[in-house]
């Protein structure tokens, strides 16, 4: 029955929640997926260790999927694009492509978990040589690396002996139009580093900042810890430029603390790179109709009683789709979607019967 | 604000960083380090509550954070230019990360000490009488040590009692108080146990690194009182 089935576009963390949140109360949920599995960015992009409990990201994705793999009520719909929606609460047409073949998706509501992407850190400029240096990574190339085991310049291969972190690449900036704080990266940052230094122990590890931004328990369990068991060098200044020197990076910044200009070798720069809606959530919020705000994020209206509901009735939306988010976050309001989008229906049935 | 305190990463490059690194391997092994660094903020609350950072160019928030850093050049440059401008008062015992600049740099104060360098003589050079005084007597200010001409600001009143020294101290009703070479009057056991007590802990090699005339006197007094008391103790 279409007003007891909730369409969940999205299956990432917040979408994969939503969708068991939808089937453990009762209704049908829809998941629909582009790729040919579950998981979304953490297992696209080869995390390595969640933040902020470094857990392995595959047993903990597995474990997040497992409950509604073969639930009675849920039906996951792999490679498929939503490319058109028409209809109202309680009576959705959702129009996309499978594999090639059109398909058309009946729900009464809608909850958008199409996530964000990482900022291109050669969008605006190459000030830190992204496209130029091998060795300036990003932190989904680290991920990538570190979920293989092993953390390396990829210009030769050789295990590096100083690493620095610069912060905000993409975020807190108005001159790229990005203001916000993407809110993670502090956190993955001072993670990785950890994961660097368990790895190579005597690698000198540094992070350059603006503020951290270390909320909740990350402070103790991840900022405090890099610090002081890791003996991490957090330096509040961000670096200006990068140049090569021979076979070495050299960061230019300020060691603001030791209010000192500061020119520093590194064998490998890790670019902490923010969140951008991705390409699908902008379409949706196209295809819906939904309020974006001036980032490109699918606008919530509730501010922060209601992190959930759109402008349009019937329509929700969880996670990185909304603004920058971490997992608990976007669990978080995977779950409380699916609360709300039952919640909806239910007073609609009602008020019709 | 103008900048006393040169920050610059080469400031002693022409000491071998072998030899800074042995230094702060010293300070980081002391066991009290672990119990009084664990990182910095950077929030400036040890600062605020400074009252040295009122006057010299000085911060306890510095030290923290080179300290949390390890940065082996930046606390060479510390122990040697900065260090000495704490007055040890603790004020700073309020960080939220639980350091204590105070006692971080009572740590690196000690190394400086105990290694002889040049800032530690320099620093320590003014109180060379005063730790003649504690060292061999047991207390700190005596009452001959107020002599007219070293405290002018104090009037003319202080001639009169330096007039007088012996007199006025009888004056005072403890017995104990009737001294003018040293504050009050030490118990020879006490002496004793308080020269085994600098013998013992490394203090008289400490003097030994920073002023060796004072501690050749020092030397001849603790070991006459010493052996006549029947211990057997051998300054080298």
């Amino acid at each position: 029955m279409t007003t007891q089935t909730v369409a969940i576009i999205g299956g990432g963390p917040a979408g994969i929640e939503a969708a068991k949140g939808v089937a453990e109360l009762g209704f049908k949920a829809i998941l629909i997926e582009k790729r040919d599995r579950l998981g979304g960015t953490p297992d696209e992009q080869k995390y390595a260790a969640l933040t902020p409990d470094l857990r392995d990201t595959q047993t903990a994705l597995r474990e997040l999927i497992a409950p509604i793999e073969n639930h009675p009520n849920v039906e996951i719909m792999y490679n498929t694009l939503i490319t058109d929606a028409e209809g109202a609460l309680g009576d959705f047409t959702l129009k996309g492509v499978q594999l090639g073949k059109e398909v058309e998706i009946k729900a009464g509501a809608v909850i958008i978990a199409t996530g964000f992407q990482h900022f291109d850190p050669g969008r605006e400029t190459q000030k830190y040589g992204y496209y130029e240096f091998d060795d300036v990574i990003t932190l989904t190339d680290a991920e990538k690396m570190l979920s293989e085991g092993k953390f390396v310049r990829p210009s030769n291969g050789e295990v590096p002996k100083r690493v620095c972190f610069i912060q905000c690449v993409g975020s807190r900036d108005r001159r790229l139009g990005n203001e916000y704080c993407s809110k993670v990266c502090c956190g993955i940052s001072s993670k990785q580093s950890i994961e660097i230094k368990k790895l190579i122990p005597d690698c000198k590890v540094f992070i350059f900042y603006i503020d951290m931004r270390m909320y909740g328990y990350w402070e103790n369990e991840i900022y405090w810890k890099a610090q002081e068991e890791y003996k991490v060098n957090y330096i509040k200044g961000i670096a200006t430029e990068i140049v090569r020197k021979g076979d070495k990076l050299l960061v230019k910044g300020e060691d603001t603390t030791f209010r000192r200009p500061m020119e520093v070798e590194m064998d490998v720069v890790i670019l902490a790179v923010g969140m951008e809606p991705s390409e699908g959530t902008k379409e949706m919020a196209r295809i819906f109709g939904l309020k974006q705000n001036k980032y490109g994020f699918i606008e919530t209206i509730g501010g922060p009683l209601d992190t959930v509901s759109t402008n349009v009735p019937g329509v929700f939306a969880a996670g990185a789709c909304t603004g920058p988010a971490d997992l608990e976050d976007s669990v978080s309001a995977g779950g409380l979607a699916a609360v709300k989008a039952m919640a909806a229906l239910r007073k609609l049935e009602a008020v019709t019967a | 604000m103008e900048f006393a305190l040169d920050l610059s990463a080469n400031k002693y490059a022409d000491v071998p960083y072998e030899e800074k690194e042995r230094l702060f391997n010293e300070m980081k092994s002391d066991e009290r380090w672990p119990h009084v660094l664990y990182g910095c903020y950077e929030c400036g609350i040890c600062v605020a509550s400074c009252p040295s950072a009122r006057f010299y160019d000085f911060s306890p928030r510095i030290i923290a954070q080179a300290a949390a850093r390890e940065d082996v050049d930046l606390l060479y440059t510390l122990m040697n230019d900065s260090v000495w401008d704490c007055s040890q008062c603790f004020s700073c015992d309020r960080c939220p990360r639980g350091n204590s600049p105070g006692q971080i740099i009572t740590v690196m104060r000690e190394v400086a000490v105990r290694n002889g360098l040049q800032s530690a003589k320099e620093a320590l050079e003014g109180y060379g009488r005063i730790i003649y005084k504690i060292m061999s007597t047991g207390t700190q200010v005596s009452p001959d040590m107020l002599q007219p001409n070293a405290f002018p600001d104090w009037g003319g009143h202080v001639n009169e009692i330096s007039e007088h020294l012996e007199v006025w101290r009888k004056a005072l009703p403890p017995e104990t108080l009737h001294t003018t070479e040293t504050g009050w009057k030490v118990d020879e056991k006490t002496l004793i146990e308080l020269y085994l007590i600098w013998h013992m802990t490394g203090v008289m090699d400490m003097i030994e690194q920073i002023d060796e005339g004072l501690y050749m006197i020092l030397v001849d007094v603790m070991e006459e009182r010493l052996e006549d008391a029947g211990y057997d103790v051998t300054f080298d």
